[in-house]
């Protein structure tokens, strides 16, 4: 080959690799509420835009209030035949079996799914485990309160909620032994006048520190800083909306772990798989301390996160007894995963029903 | 101790969330009164929200945030008055589209105001505020220009029949439009009641079907303004109950707790309908279903 043909050649190889190294992928993303709720969807938006300023050139299309039904297919469906993406992101657990049917369909796509229990030959999930940082705040909730007696505000007892609302009382007992949660259930996922009524009434029943697990923590954040009792938040940092209440929170970081998805994806390095993040790796973080908590139960609590990412601490560790005593963990074990993930039960000093 | 104030504390608790289902109570059975059933308060409650907190926000003033949920209720429930006066298209049809319209276009422009502070209304005795007292003045304000004056009696003319109110001199359109408009007005009121007071926040969707609970509690309240308080409070009642007794401790499972306010509805829904022949509403009203 002469010299030209060669010069051509390398000429042609080098654009084309030039080509497919600046061609970033496009994203897609899809949220069961509105993106700007300032609870869970919004984490998600926030983690989205992460990954978009991460990586030069990448584009994402993002699509909010997509309701857990066969829709969901058509949304994907479109953001890959006319959006032109290559990564799906199924923000809300719903989602999964649409996801696995689609990612059938769409051999070249990546779905990832928040949450799921299944994978596919593309479909993957990704979570992040908040009980390490609920057991945190929860100290910091025990600490706080004077009158020893805790609240907690929260939608549907499915497990998830279940162990945030055990973690935050076992922190609280750390603190203070006596310590009680009464729980709340709205009954729906983002119900702003029940929360602030639920709120109110437990204000009216004595207590003084609340923690909560719905879509948003603003109503309850700002019901809490009207009525003069602390509150502890969760899935985004509310204490710009209620600078006194707010102790501290478990929020939700999920920008990391989507970019080291992506980058596998468009490295062709990845493998479908349950990733779970959790207070170690940064997917979830306890939020900075509000005035309220004094140096010393900073120093206790900072303490004790130490030792949690230094694995010399498990939250699910017994003793654990039940709501009616009986002893569920024996001293010195660890809960295995398959209870972790189908906890069904409270834990003791916990006041209210569980279905 | 603990149970002696969540006692105390209940009858505040069931007003506070009263208030905001009077208001569109209220402004629903005016509409009902000139026979028209809008299905669109959820809407226009919707966008009274959103205007009100977006004013307040702004304003800093939580009565000009008022009157501007009011004010945007008003011009929705307009459409849903063009679509049954003007163009005598189906009420139930126009009241689904005017709640979309409501829905999509609050969700739309709320999407700026969510996370935002306000102060709203300063916290009075016993844990009331002007909105309360707003929506339990206008009862009887209401009730008494309804059955007292020369208006009111033309309003009930044109919901029994607009053909003898045409007769008796009396322009039917006009009326019903008004009728519209008042329930407009009112069901504004209620939603920036809810955003501005109750919760201080903006959601989308956040009357999570308030408006059109209002629709059937006209019903229970028999289409009189003043049976309005009670059917508000009977719900309001049943939703702090159910809140308040989780917050006591008690055994009962939370799902039951949350059908009390809709099963307290039903049971004087149903004994009304059992004791009144068709319901007892206004004739033109029931001819609507009678088609």
């Amino acid at each position: 080959m002469n010299l030209h043909r060669q010069l051509a050649l390398l000429a042609f190889a080098a654009s084309t690799a030039a080509a497919s190294v600046a061609q970033a992928a496009t994203l897609g993303y899809i949220y069961v509420g509105p993106e700007k709720d300032y609870g869970y969807n919004t984490s998600m938006d926030i983690g989205r835009q992460y990954v978009e300023k991460s990586i030069a050139g990448t584009k994402t299309l993002h699509v909010e209030n997509i309701a857990e039904t066969a829709e969901v297919e058509k949304v994907m469906e479109r953001m890959i035949k006319q959006g032109g993406a290559s990564i799906i992101f199924a923000t809300s657990y719903g989602y999964l079996d649409y996801a696995i049917a689609l990612g059938k369909k769409y051999p070249k796509v990546a779905f990832l799914h928040a949450g799921g229990l299944k994978t596919g030959d593309n479909v993957g999930t990704y979570w992040a485990n908040s009980d390490d940082a609920m057991y945190l705040a929860g100290m910091a909730a025990g600490a706080a309160s004077k009158s020893g007696k805790l609240g907690f505000i929260a939608a549907f007892p499915i497990p998830q909620v279940v162990r945030s609302i055990n973690a935050f009382t076992l922190g609280a007992q750390a603190m203070n032994p006596a310590a009680t949660t009464t729980v709340v259930w709205t009954g729906g996922w983002l119900q702003p006048p029940k929360e602030a009524e639920a709120t109110n009434s437990l204000a009216d029943a004595g207590i003084d520190v609340i923690g909560e697990q719905v879509d948003s923590p603003m109503t309850i954040a700002q019901t809490a800083e009207k009525r003069g009792i602390y509150m502890v938040g969760k899935d985004v940092d509310v204490s710009k909306l209620a600078p006194k209440a707010v102790l501290t929170g478990a929020s939700w970081n999920w920008g990391p772990t989507m970019l080291k998805l992506t980058k596998e994806i468009q490295a062709g390095t990845w493998k479908p798989s349950h990733v779970r993040g959790d207070l170690k790796d940064g997917s979830v973080v306890l939020d900075p301390f509000g005035p309220a908590v004094p140096e010393g139960v900073r120093k206790t609590v900072l303490a004790k996160k130490d030792d949690i990412l230094k694995d010399k601490f498990v939250v699910w560790s017994g003793p654990i007894a039940a709501q009616d005593g009986k002893p569920v963990l024996p001293a010195g074990t660890k809960m295995p995963m398959e209870q972790l993930e189908s906890m069904n039960f409270f834990v003791k000093g916990v006041v209210g029903t569980v279905q | 101790m603990a149970d002696t104030s969540l006692l105390q504390g209940l009858p505040a608790s069931a007003l506070r969330s009263a208030a905001p289902l009077l208001l569109v109570l209220l402004g629903e059975c005016l509409t009902q009164r000139v026979g028209r059933i809008n299905l669109g308060v959820e809407g226009q409650m919707l966008v009274g929200a959103v205007a009100g907190y977006g004013v307040t926000a702004l304003s800093g003033e939580p009565w000009l945030g008022m009157a501007a949920g009011a004010a945007a209720a008003a011009l929705l429930s307009a459409v849903y008055a063009l679509l049954t006066v003007a163009a005598r298209a189906d009420q139930f049809a126009s009241g689904l589209a005017v709640w979309m319209l409501g829905l999509g276009a609050s969700a739309y422009a709320g999407s700026g105001l969510v996370g935002l502070r306000i102060e709203g209304f300063a916290v009075g005795a016993a844990g009331l505020t002007p909105t309360l007292w707003l929506a339990v003045a206008l009862v009887p304000l209401v009730a008494l220009w309804l059955y007292g004056t020369r208006t009111g009696l033309a309003w009930r003319a044109v919901g029994e029949s607009p053909g003898a109110a045409r007769a008796a001199g009396i322009t039917p359109w006009r009326v019903i439009v008004a009728g519209i408009a008042a329930g407009g007005l009112l069901s504004g009121l209620g939603g920036a009641a809810l955003s501005i007071d109750h919760t201080r926040s903006w959601a989308e969707g956040m009357t999570a079907g308030r408006g059109l609970t209002a629709v059937g509690l006209v019903i229970v309240a028999r289409w009189n303004p003043w049976l309005t308080l009670p059917a508000a409070l009977l719900f309001g009642l049943a939703e702090a109950l159910s809140l308040r007794l989780q917050a006591g401790g008690s055994a009962v499972p939370a799902h039951l707790l949350h059908t009390l306010p809709y099963i307290a509805s039903l049971a004087v829904f149903a004994v009304t309908c059992a004791r009144l022949e068709g319901g007892g509403g206004p004739a033109a009203l029931r001819a609507v279903f009678a088609r």
